[in-house]
C-alpha cells in the first residue's frame, strides 16, 4: 500500500472544520497525511498541530507584483508555498519562481485558465508541481465540467510530454469534500489519467515535495 | 455461452451532516451517472441499489466492467437534498454474499 497525501486542504480558520478533524477523516480514508493550505488573504497566522499535518499557504492575488511581494514575505517561513492559479499572468509568474512548490488549479476553478508549452517547461525547470483539483470536477456540472475536463486533458498531455510533476488534490473545505484515494483515481480517469500516474500523483510526488521542503528546512537550521 | 451477466457488488459508505433518505440518495446517484455518462453510458452500467440502511452503509450492483465509472459517479456526488455528503466505496465483490460480509 502506498502512502497517500492530499496537499491542498482548507481548514479552520478559513473554513469551519478544524485541521485535526480533516486529518481524522483523511486517515480513515487511507491517507498518510494532509497539508493545510489556507488562502493567505483569509488567515493571519497558523500553527503546526500534528506531525501528519503539513502547513502551507495558498497565495491568492490578481497582480504579479503583489505575488512577488507575498512570495518574498512567506518564503522560508512557510514549508509549503502554493499559488492560487487560473489567471494567465499569475500562472506564468508563479511557474517562473523557484520558491513556489505547487501551482494550484492552473486551469482555474471554472476552467478559465490555460497552460502551454512554455509554462510547463518553466514548471519542470523550477521543480513546481502542477495540481489537478478534483473538487472542480465534483462541484461542477454540464458545460462547466466539460470545459474543466477538457482543460485538464490538455494539461495532462503537456505534463506527460515534458515529464512535469503533477499532483491530485481535493481542495476540501469540509470533511464531506474529502475523497478516498481510490475515488480520486477514478475521478482522474475521467480526464484520461492512467491508474499508475494517478497513484504516483497521490503518493510519490507529494511525498517528494514534502521531503524537499523538509531538506530546505534542515538547510535553514544549518545556516 | 455465459448464462448470466457478470456483476459486481459495491459496498459504499455515505458520510453526511444528516441522515440521508434512501430515495433521495438513489436520485442523486442516478443524476450523477446521467450527468457524467449520459443515457447510454448509464444504461450500460446496469446500476441497481441493492440495499441501503440509515447508518449510511449501502450496496450497489453494477456491470463488472463499469466499476470505475460508478466509483467516479459516486465521488462526484457532493450533496443530497441540500445536505453535504461524501461517498466512499469500502469494498467490491462478485457475489452478494461476500459483499454482505464487507458491510
Amino acid at each position: 500500500m502506498s502512502n497517500f497525501f492530499d496537499l491542498n486542504v482548507h481548514a479552520y480558520p478559513e473554513t469551519n472544520t478544524p485541521a485535526e478533524e480533516m486529518l481524522r477523516v483523511a486517515r480513515r480514508y487511507g491517507y498518510a497525511g494532509i497539508a493545510i493550505t489556507n488562502h493567505d488573504d483569509s488567515v493571519e497566522e497558523q500553527q503546526e498541530t500534528s506531525p501528519s499535518i503539513y502547513m502551507g499557504i495558498e497565495i491568492r492575488t490578481n497582480s504579479v507584483s503583489e505575488l512577488n511581494r507575498k512570495l518574498k514575505q512567506h518564503s522560508g517561513k512557510v514549508p509549503l508555498l502554493v499559488v492560487h492559479g487560473g489567471d494567465e499572468k499569475i500562472n506564468l509568474a508563479a511557474l517562473k519562481d523557484h520558491r513556489v512548490d505547487i501551482l494550484a488549479h492552473p486551469c482555474g476553478e471554472k476552467g478559465e485558465g490555460v497552460l502551454n508549452h512554455v509554462l510547463v517547461r518553466y514548471a519542470v525547470e523550477n521543480g513546481i508541481a502542477i495540481e489537478f483539483n478534483m473538487s472542480a470536477l465534483i462541484y461542477s456540472r454540464r458545460g462547466d465540467r466539460a470545459r474543466i475536463l477538457g482543460r485538464m486533458r490538455d494539461n495532462l498531455h503537456l505534463v506527460r510530454k515534458y515529464k512535469a510533476m503533477s499532483i491530485l488534490t481535493s481542495n476540501a473545505r469540509s470533511i464531506y469534500d474529502l475523497r478516498a484515494p481510490r475515488e480520486m483515481i477514478a475521478l482522474a480517469s475521467l480526464f484520461g489519467m492512467r491508474r499508475e500516474e494517478a497513484v504516483s500523483a497521490l503518493s510519490d510526488i507529494p511525498l517528494s515535495i514534502l521531503e524537499q521542503r523538509w531538506n530546505k528546512e534542515k538547510e535553514v537550521e544549518i545556516l | 455461452m455465459r448464462r448470466r451477466d457478470r456483476r459486481r457488488y459495491l459496498v459504499f459508505e455515505v458520510m453526511s451532516e444528516i441522515e440521508v433518505d434512501k430515495y433521495k440518495l438513489l436520485n442523486a446517484i442516478w443524476n450523477s451517472m446521467y450527468s457524467l455518462y449520459g443515457d447510454i453510458g448509464t444504461s450500460e452500467s446496469k446500476l441497481w441499489l441493492v440495499k441501503y440502511d440509515k447508518k449510511g452503509i449501502g450496496m450497489l450492483r453494477c456491470a463488472h466492467s463499469k466499476v470505475d465509472e460508478v466509483r467516479a459517479a459516486l465521488a462526484c456526488i457532493y450533496s443530497v437534498n441540500g445536505a453535504l455528503v461524501g461517498i466512499r466505496v469500502i469494498g467490491i465483490s462478485g457475489t452478494i454474499k461476500a459483499a454482505s460480509r464487507i458491510a
